[in-house]
């Protein structure tokens, strides 16, 4: 009993340990956004005070001169649009390769679980110049490059829970009169609904975050959000608006943290079943 | 409505495994037939192929007139109840049962209608509303079965229904199923590996093993004219009797002897044992066909060492050996039985069964 409670302790001084070596860089911005940009680099652990503090001054110069408007509605368009079309196609060909047994199906799963063990860094180049030619460098263009990198694990994740549906309800359906195409939307997909919310918030935070896929298709041209803040408050010589830097990024994260925090259950919820079931 | 035939149906697996060979089976129309047998003898494949999941790699299947084999599931005017019920987990009772007629394009009065009228005919009714997790195994089976029901389909198939149902919900559930056949004056198509649930419920019992069938036939041939071993080990329980015997002539009769036992053999039977003389065979004796034997009587009795004595209430099911092999006597309980005793047991020859030691097929009962 007494074992048990020391070990209890002890683990739970470790994860609170880990928190926050998780959280304080997030304080750091938080705190830095709200301080004028020649204290940070001084004291950038202090928190602001009568001198230090510029309220939203740093808010406004960046939303004045980062273009953040349109960097948000094309992040938007472009997290949106490809989240949309990974949970609809990667769902469906989960359910397909899982049901219709074929050695062909098998190779192209394996085809999906390598293609995720491959690091981005190692295809860029080549990828971007292919993306380039194939006139996919656009914010509508992007999306089916990010369907092709979210695949892997999404395919993975929805194959696991297919696994554990009993098939008896796919064939309840087709003697209801259903096509496979009804039996997918009608019975299958709503079925999925755990793990579609956990792969969509997956690709969700991913894709609103990148940084580097946006930064070489889409160049200065067509600005996400993060590219829009790297660019714009570097200065020349390498100079950077720390404290615009800070309050962009800040502004940022808050969509997605919204996003995750009104979803979060599902996340531990669809991992967990795709784990047990796969 | 509709009958059912199978003309020469095969099923082969991708791998090349038979797992049904050569069918031919003829379910007449309102006919509530059964599949019996044990695992793995090919009666779900059988009833997944009447119902489309299946595709047929030879032969011809015909529902009503109309060759089926290549019509989809939905075409073929069937209802099928599964054994894990597959209700749609995200669908209230409601909308589980009225799916179907919806994809039909049913008015929506007509739907509310008939949902409605199954709902009150399986006491569903205070469920309709709610969500399948919601409900028990056994309102969750009637919900299937009303599912099935509201598509007013020529042909009804259920896969082991009452398979995941406590025993007391199975004893009521099977009446139940037994009624609506009655009133819905519909084809049923039955599989099962609980052979009680095939004698009480059938018009008629498909018994398989390995891909074949071995006899089909009404509850009562089966049971009184098996026409191989394994359908008669297979129906009635507690399971017939089977003892390796020596057919003998003795002065115009027949006796068939084993160990220190001379049983002799009615003469209705004598011209079926001609050919049998001085050779073995398998006498197979039920064991409601045993009782304990009078002091008076002399012919036809044999004695059992009890190992174990069952009372089930009526009756009292004797466990012991002969010839090494198990043997089962149900005997009335009117009379006080002790395990550890020699007990002497009379049998009804008129119900014996005698078998072919090679083949294994009846030669007279």
């Amino acid at each position: 009993m007494m074992k048990s409670k020391i070990s209890h302790w002890i683990s739970f001084a470790f994860l609170l340990f880990l928190s926050l070596v998780f959280i304080f860089p997030i304080y750091l911005v938080v705190i830095n956004s709200f301080k004028s940009k020649f204290n940070i680099i001084g004291e950038p652990f202090s928190f602001p005070d009568e001198d230090t503090f510029v309220g939203f001054e740093n808010y406004i110069y960046g939303i004045e001169s980062a273009d953040i408007v349109g960097s948000f509605f094309r992040t938007l368009i472009i997290t949106v649009g490809s989240v949309v079309a990974i949970v609809v196609l990667t769902s469906m060909t989960a359910w397909y390769i899982t049901r219709v047994k074929s050695k062909f199906n098998k190779w192209i799963y394996y085809l999906f679980l390598f293609s995720m063990i491959v690091p981005f860094q190692m295809v860029m180049y080549t990828m971007t110049s292919i993306s380039v030619k194939l006139g996919l460098n656009s914010v509508l263009g992007i999306i089916p490059v990010y369907l092709g990198f979210g695949s892997g694990l999404s395919v993975f994740m929805f194959s696991g829970f297919v696994k554990g549906l009993p098939s008896e309800i796919e064939e309840a359906a087709m003697i209801d009169g259903c096509g496979p195409i009804k039996t997918f939307f009608y019975v299958v997909f709503p079925m999925l609904k755990p793990t579609a919310i956990t792969v969509a918030i997956l690709n969700a935070m991913w894709i609103w975050n990148d940084f580097l896929l946006p930064y070489l298709l889409l160049g200065s041209n067509n600005k996400t959000l993060s590219v829009a803040i790297q660019l714009t408050m570097q200065g020349a010589y390498g100079a950077i608006d720390w404290g615009g830097f800070m309050a962009m990024l800040v502004l940022a994260v808050i969509p997605i943290i919204i996003f995750y925090l009104f979803c979060q259950k599902y996340i531990i919820k669809g991992v967990v079943d795709g784990a047990v079931k796969g | 409505m509709a009958s059912i035939e199978l003309k020469n149906i095969r099923k082969t697996y991708e791998d090349g495994v038979t797992v049904i060979d050569n069918m031919n089976l003829e379910i007449k129309d309102k006919e509530f037939i059964i599949l019996v047998g044990p695992s793995g003898c090919g009666k779900s494949t059988t009833l997944r192929m009447i119902a489309g999941l299946e595709e047929i790699s030879g032969g011809e299947l015909y529902i009503g007139d109309k060759l089926v084999n290549n019509v989809s599931p939905k075409d073929r005017d069937i209802a099928m109840v599964f054994q894990s019920y597959a209700l749609y987990p995200h669908m209230s009772v409601y909308k589980n049962m009225a799916f179907g007629l919806k994809n039909r394009k049913v008015p929506k009065e007509e739907i509310d209608k008939k949902v409605k009228a199954a709902a009150n005919m399986l006491d569903i009714e205070e469920y309709l509303h709610r969500k399948p997790r919601a409900l028990s195994g056994g309102q969750r089976q009637r919900v299937a079965l009303g599912r099935a029901m509201v598509r007013e389909p020529a042909v009804f198939l259920l896969d082991e229904p009452l398979s995941n149902l406590d025993a007391k919900l199975r004893t009521e559930m099977r009446s139940r199923i037994s009624m609506l056949h009655k009133e819905l004056e519909t084809t049923f198509v039955y599989v099962t590996h609980d052979q009680t649930e095939a004698m009480t419920m059938g018009d008629r019992i498909v018994v398989m093993k390995d891909g074949v069938i071995q006899q089909f036939d009404t509850p009562q041939m089966l049971y009184n004219h098996p026409k191989n071993m394994f359908v008669a080990g297979f129906i009635g329980s507690p399971q017939m009797n089977f003892i390796e015997c020596l057919i003998q002539k003795k002065s115009e009769n027949y006796y068939a002897d084993f160990t220190y036992y001379s049983i002799k053999i009615p003469n209705k039977m004598n011209d079926y044992l001609k050919m049998y003389e001085n050779k073995n065979v398998i006498l197979g004796i039920r064991p409601e066909d045993l009782s304990i034997a009078d002091k008076n009587d002399k012919e036809n009795v044999m004695e059992l060492y009890v190992d174990i004595a069952e009372m089930t209430g009526a009756d009292y099911y004797l466990y012991g050996k002969i010839n090494n092999e198990k043997f089962i006597a149900n005997v009335s309980s009117n009379q006080n039985i002790e395990s550890d005793k020699k007990y002497k047991l009379k049998i009804d020859v008129d119900r014996i069964h005698i078998f072919d030691k090679i083949n294994e097929r009846l030669i007279c009962d």
